[in-house]
């Protein structure tokens, strides 16, 4: 067998192979976008929760904990703490963490919230739990 | 790989078994024949865990539309043939009309399918509807766009084939489009049967 | 040496190897803290600690990148870089820039430094990976343009070779995705819908193509290959990574919010992302068997072959184990996602660097390899590392199994804290086998500053 094989012919292919994958990736995020509202809750995003998220992200949360499975494995998924500790549960767990550690264990800084600061860090994660997840994750501990 | 078989089979007056196109357009058809393949065979899993429910939505499809667009891709692949031929006989006039034609079998196959979507869209249908729709619509539009760069790619050979490009001393070109545009026409002689008819 | 100005390689070589060290140690530091919870706290704080060691990990591979960059361009354009004090001065604002980020990590709270860094003009802290204050992320877009400027300047007035286009491309294609980082919306599904477009089409799409177009120079430099063979084998293989690597953005939209269909799509299209690396394997493996010189640089012949082969197994094998949606669903964000980044980076775009600069640093420092001895060491260091990557990764899958197994799959799931502490034996074996890595790249160090000299002539 023998077949001609060119440097243009195959430089082509990769231009349009990548052009051709490109929009389609395109067209599949351009659905998603009109599917999304269904399934992010953004109707019910207030300003607590946007002050939540931006808790969140000043504080690196994610440099610990996961957030729907993605982030640091170091600690617990967050994306469904609601459902394990209960609203007052994860707000006096933030509270309560001593500044200095637990001797040998893992432990989480104290943050020094206000009570508005934590209100808003659960409505924040009140939130993300109720986002339609493709019922990720599988079991309450995440 | 019609056309590959085909060169096996070739009598021994031919003096070489000779691979038609550019071996990167062979690489590039099996690659987009494997994701098609696993795509099938997903749709195979996907269907065998539900089958009353994969049947009961397969009635929604509209068959002779299906069958209607077959027929215009098989027809439109008999044109690229032709064309490949005229090239081997040097007759310069049939290349690209032959070309025109296959491409414009492939236009009739957009209108027909844009016909289908907007019925199935109009009624509300996405890929989010259910299981069946997300296999109808993603396999379907995934070749759809496959028969919109079979154009694109046919489009080029018909403007290198009015330049008088193509001939008996080099069908290189004409024969790689050719071969992609047959894997267009083949992975839809698949998906018909395997999305409308099959239950 | 054919150009002087590829010199300016020499030192973002060497901040590379530099940031690698920094990252390896904090590498360590996390370790440990995985087993001994309160190591360093509250002072170096997990949190902090990762920030350091993947940030440092960025940082360095693109001062490989860009090192590499300008050693090979001027050589495939045929020209000398259009400019070298620009490359110059860039060099030292990346330098600058990214110790004080560093810095700035470990000096003050995070929430500190977001205040003082002005977080508030435009949130897009706190993302993982993304975590740079934004003078930095400026910082990064004005160093990658005027990079991008000095590349593309000088290919424009020299050869553009197929391995230049794509390595442009893929530079480009770099300096382009990382803008979604500065998209930051309230709404969390569309904040981590478009995170990813820098994150996965950085190292699953336009990095592989910087990798493939390095290899392929190398492959050029020390096998004799023609180029018009290795070029079109490039072509074939960046085509199969993008066409398999762009949709399998997909799975990554399984459970944050997004359509289910990416389930199918997603697994559909990453299944097939292990097959351009495989390609990349025997692409690499045939070329050195077809070669027709022995070059004299037998490490970076080792590393070209290495990249290909880890690359495969990080990125190609581990990843596909848990890509397929059902699997995922159990080990999203555990040890096994961990285990598949470990091994795909060190095998990608670690290992990637590292041969570039065994390649081009004895041709910088005059000589077209290093000593006999400087090699051995060398290799001696190749192995080490790796095989300590491939143990970090074998136990880290190993933990991730059994997390998942304790956590997700068992009729009475455990607590999370619970599972890890029964898993603690692992996370031991793999701090050791950071020592080992450890060794390894201090091996590495060693082999720049050992019998460099009696071979000078060579």
């Amino acid at each position: 067998m023998s077949g001609a094989f060119t440097k243009s012919m195959a430089r082509n292919i990769f231009y349009g192979g990548t052009v051709f994958f490109f929009l389609l990736f395109l067209a599949l995020s351009f659905d998603t976008h009109s599917q999304l509202p269904k399934r992010d809750m953004r109707a019910n995003i207030t300003p607590q929760i946007a002050e939540g998220k931006k808790l969140w992200e000043v504080n690196n949360c994610i440099g610990c904990h996961t957030l729907l499975g993605e982030g640091a494995y170091f600690a617990p998924e967050l994306g469904n703490v609601v459902v394990r500790y209960g609203d007052e549960g994860t707000k006096a767990f933030i509270q309560s963490r001593p500044k200095d550690g637990i001797p040998g264990r893992r432990s989480m800084p104290q943050f020094n919230f206000t009570d508005e600061q934590l209100n808003a860090i659960v409505a924040f994660l009140k939130h993300v739990n109720s986002i339609n997840a493709a019922n990720w994750p599988p079991n309450s501990q995440g | 790989m019609c056309a590959m078989t085909t060169a096996a089979l070739i009598p021994p007056e031919t003096p070489q078994k000779r691979l038609p196109g550019d071996l990167a357009i062979w690489f590039f058809i099996l690659a987009e024949m494997l994701a098609f393949a696993v795509f099938f065979a997903s749709y195979a899993f996907a269907r065998a865990r539900n089958v009353e429910m994969f049947n009961l939505y397969q009635q929604t499809l509209d068959r002779n539309a299906g069958a209607l667009n077959t027929f215009l891709l098989i027809t439109g692949s008999w044109f690229v043939v032709r064309a490949v031929q005229a090239a081997h006989r040097n007759d310069q006039k049939a290349i690209p009309r032959n070309i025109l034609l296959g491409f414009l079998c492939g236009g009739g196959f957009l209108v027909v399918k844009v016909f289908e979507y907007a019925a199935k869209f109009g009624a509300g249908i996405s890929m989010s509807t259910n299981t069946f729709y997300m296999f109808y619509i993603s396999l379907t539009f995934f070749h759809f766009m496959h028969v919109i760069l079979g154009m694109v790619i046919l489009t080029i050979l018909w403007v290198q084939a009015r330049k008088g490009v193509y001939g008996s001393h080099d069908a290189h070109g004409l024969e790689s489009g050719a071969a992609y545009w047959h894997m267009v026409d083949l992975l839809w002689i698949i998906l018909f049967p395997l999305v409308y008819v099959m239950r | 040496m054919q150009f002087k100005s590829q010199a300016v390689a020499k030192p973002y070589f060497i901040a590379a190897i530099g940031l690698f060290v920094g990252q390896i140690l904090f590498g360590l530091i996390l370790g440990l803290q995985y087993v001994l919870g309160d190591f360093l706290f509250p002072a170096i704080p997990f949190n902090v600690a990762r920030m350091v060691h993947t940030n440092l990990l960025i940082v360095w591979l693109l001062f490989g990148f860009m090192g590499g960059t300008y050693y090979m361009i001027p050589e495939e354009a045929e020209t000398e870089l259009f400019s070298p004090k620009l490359a110059l001065l860039m060099f030292w604002v990346f330098l600058v820039a990214g110790a004080l980020t560093i810095v700035g990590y470990l000096a003050v709270p995070y929430a500190t430094l977001a205040e003082l860094t002005g977080n508030n003009l435009l949130e897009t802290m706190g993302r993982e990976f993304l975590e740079q204050p934004l003078p930095t992320k400026l910082g990064i877009v004005v160093v990658a343009l005027a990079f991008l400027f000095n590349v593309t300047m000088t290919v424009l007035k020299g050869k553009k070779t197929a391995i230049a286009t794509v390595l442009l491309i893929g530079l480009w294609g770099l300096a382009v995705f990382f803008l979604f980082s500065f998209y930051n919306p309230v709404n969390v599904v569309l904040d981590k819908f478009f995170w990813w477009w820098t994150v996965h089409l950085w190292v699953e799409g336009v990095w592989e193509l910087i990798l493939g177009s390095f290899l392929a120079f190398v492959l050029i430099k020390t096998t004799g290959v023609d180029r018009e063979v290795i070029e079109k084998w490039l072509y074939v293989i960046v085509t199969l990574t993008l066409i398999s690597g762009i949709i399998g953005t997909g799975h990554h939209y399984f459970w944050i919010g997004t359509p289910e269909y990416w389930q199918w799509w997603g697994s559909i299209f990453s299944a097939l992302e292990p097959i351009p690396f495989f390609g990349m394997t025997v692409f690499a493996f045939n070329m050195v068997n077809r070669r027709r010189r022995e070059h004299p640089n037998k490490a970076a012949v080792l590393w070209a072959l290495g990249t290909g082969v880890m690359a495969f197994l990080g990125a190609g094998v581990w990843g596909f184990l848990h890509t397929l949606a059902p699997v995922n669903y159990y080990t999203h964000g555990t040890q096994i996602t961990a285990a598949h980044g470990h091994m795909a980076f060190y095998g990608a775009y670690a290992m990637v660097n590292l041969m570039m600069i065994s390649y081009a640093m004895p041709i910088l420092n005059g000589r077209a390899a290093n000593s006999n001895k400087s090699q051995v060491l060398e290799m001696w260091s190749f192995w080490l590392m790796t095989v300590a990557m491939v143990f970090i990764t074998l136990f880290l899958t190993a933990a991730g199994i059994l997390q998942v197994w304790l956590q997700r799959v068992s009729d009475t799931p455990l607590p999370f804290m619970v599972a890890q502490e029964k898993i603690a034996l692992f996370y031991w074996m793999r701090e050791w086998a950071g020592v080992m890595f450890l060794i390894g790249l201090i091996l590495y160090i060693t082999s720049f500053f050992y019998g460099g000299q009696e071979e000078k002539a060579a």
